[in-house]
């Protein structure tokens, strides 16, 4: 291990850190993004012309605003958010000042999956729930997110797995994590093991993600 | 009581899906709305429960004003008309205790299990609550359907071309259900289809439908042999065998083709008393020769309806007696071809 690789071997901690951090970030922002990014999809998906709460004003409104801050490169959206981060969380730097513009970097695309996957449901069965006496709410929750689990878990592994993309980014304006790890040592001093070790610890974990998902996908389709 | 009154509903783009239709379907019917597709009658018939809001007119459910219900008394109404649909429309990811159970409320988890098996008793596939639809065959899964329409006793009972997605068989198995439901019931049915079959198997009365307007109204016996509208003429011999004349003239086929003094004439039952020998009587009464070339008599409502298409063949004057004769009988003559005299 010591020869294999060496640079790590001597950052060990700093190495554990760095994981921890990472998992920190996913796990806040990815919690923050998945509630609204549901509440967005949805929205998205009820108001939208033809849908079972049709309104204009508000489907427009979200529609613009989902495409402006998509539209954003995430590495401009860190350093532009930096004032609100520090109003609302205190500061702009480590794990805690990072969790603002990754919910604003994912929440958009979270929800253009959340409206997708609801899409895919069949319009049959919302005409079916409504012609049984079902008030829109229980259309929602009933029809639509209930008969789109599959697609909204297959969304979830999705976005989960972009987080960690931009989790990797936060790390070079002072984040930490492990992209963080691998662009200081890894990048910058050229340590290549480190570069290394990092890349494959991220496989290891997409991997993991995108298995629980696809399974968990599987056993929600009859 | 179903009452529509000048109900018109456009959807954008101008397009009049129903345009000022009025109708009135009584307890008890059976009662079918025809017309080829985009004539308007899921557009009408959406309109009873309100799944498309009419831009005027007015509908009433046993007096009730339906539009002007707030939402939740909107609810609560539509769960007394049940619904079915083409594409069954059952939850794929329920089985089918769940999708039964999906429109009962205030019921405990017992109470649901117990009525949802009685319902299940009712369309007859008693052992199949533990399947999931896509398991089911597709009679099977309209059965499922609608034992969850009728999970809440509705009054009525909306059919939404509801076994056009079936094979014959399976047709005629949905429809003696839906007709053993409407007698054992009471359950008011409106039953939207494009195939006579389904109005003529099932239906004691029919409103027919065309670009939006209703185009006739009456019991499907009348509508049957006495169709007024080019469009109902239309529907009325995609069911009859007699249409294939048109085809053999057509493809000039030798069955057709007239010797001098011969006429072709379609014969068609209206009151018929079909038991008496109307074609040996005829030929013998008046010395002629009448050929069958086709013949389709089946029962429609209750009654015998149809005719036969004959070649008359003999002088022209007893061609001519023979006629009055079948005319006199209340049988409608048509001449199809005629060859015409040497004189």
């Amino acid at each position: 291990m010591q020869e294999l690789m060496p640079n790590l071997m001597r950052r060990l901690p700093e190495f554990w850190k760095a994981c921890g951090d990472t998992l920190l970030m996913e796990a806040w922002a990815g919690a923050i993004v998945f509630v609204f990014g549901l509440v967005f999809g949805i929205i998205l998906t009820v108001t939208k012309p033809g849908g079972i709460m049709q309104n204009r004003p508000v489907y427009q409104v979200l529609d613009k605003i989902i495409n402006l801050f998509r539209s954003i490169p995430f590495i401009i959206l860190l350093t532009a958010l930096m004032p609100l981060s520090r109003a609302i969380m205190g500061t702009a730097i480590y794990v805690r000042g990072v969790i603002v513009p990754l919910v604003f970097g994912a929440t958009p695309f979270f929800s253009r999956q959340v409206e997708s996957a609801l899409a895919q449901t069949d319009k049959g069965l919302i005409e079916a729930a409504l012609s049984m006496g079902s008030s829109p709410f229980e259309v929602i929750f009933r029809v639509y997110l209930r008969e789109s689990l599959a697609p909204i878990i297959r969304a979830v592994t999705i976005t989960i797995i972009s987080l960690l993309g931009l989790t990797a980014m936060a790390g070079a304006v002072g984040a930490g994590g492990l992209g963080d790890f691998a662009i200081r040592y890894g990048h910058d001093r050229n340590m290549q093991d480190i570069t290394w070790v990092v890349v494959i610890v991220l496989v290891i974990g997409v991997s993991i993600v995108q298995w629980l998902g696809e399974d968990f996908a599987r056993r929600n389709t009859h | 009581m179903i009452e529509l009154e000048h109900i018109v509903k456009n959807f954008t783009g101008g397009i009049h899906a129903v345009n000022d239709v009025s109708l009135t379907i009584n307890d008890g019917d059976i009662y079918g709305i025809i017309g080829f597709s985009g004539a308007g009658k899921s557009t009408l018939v959406r309109c009873i429960n309100l799944l498309e809001r009419p831009d005027s007119g007015h509908v009433r459910i046993d007096g009730v004003e339906m539009t002007e219900l707030k939402p939740k008394e909107l609810y609560r109404a539509r769960t007394k008309i049940g619904m079915i649909f083409q594409q069954f429309n059952l939850m794929p990811s329920r089985t089918v205790m769940q999708n039964v159970a999906y429109p009962l409320r205030s019921m405990t988890a017992e109470q649901k299990r117990a009525k949802v098996r009685e319902l299940l008793a009712l369309v007859d596939i008693p052992d199949k609550e533990n399947a999931y639809p896509s398991e089911l065959s597709g009679g099977q899964k309209q059965r499922v359907a609608i034992a969850r329409a009728l999970a809440n006793d509705p009054t009525i009972l909306l059919c939404d071309e509801a076994t056009s997605a079936l094979d014959p068989q399976t047709t005629g198995a949905i429809l003696q259900l839906l007709k053993d439901l409407n007698r054992k019931l009471g359950l008011t049915i409106v039953v939207i289809t494009h195939e006579m079959e389904v109005v003529k198997n099932i239906c004691l009365k029919a409103a027919v439908m065309d670009a939006g307007r209703i185009i006739e109204t009456g019991d499907v016996f009348t509508i049957f042999s006495q169709p007024q509208h080019q469009v109902t003429r239309n529907f009325v011999r995609t069911t009859s065998n007699l249409s294939k004349i048109e085809t053999l003239i057509r493809d000039d086929s030798p069955m057709v083709r007239l010797k001098k003094g011969e006429v072709m004439a379609r014969l068609v039952y209206i009151h018929a008393d079909v038991s008496e020998p109307l074609i040996s009587y005829a030929s013998r009464a008046f010395d002629i020769e009448i050929n069958i070339i086709l013949a389709d008599v089946e029962v429609v409502a209750g009654v015998m309806v149809g005719g036969t298409v004959v070649i008359f063949n003999g002088e022209r004057d007893r061609i001519n007696q023979a006629i009055e004769y079948y005319l006199s009988k209340n049988i409608n003559v048509e001449v199809i071809r005629d060859a015409g005299t040497d004189a």
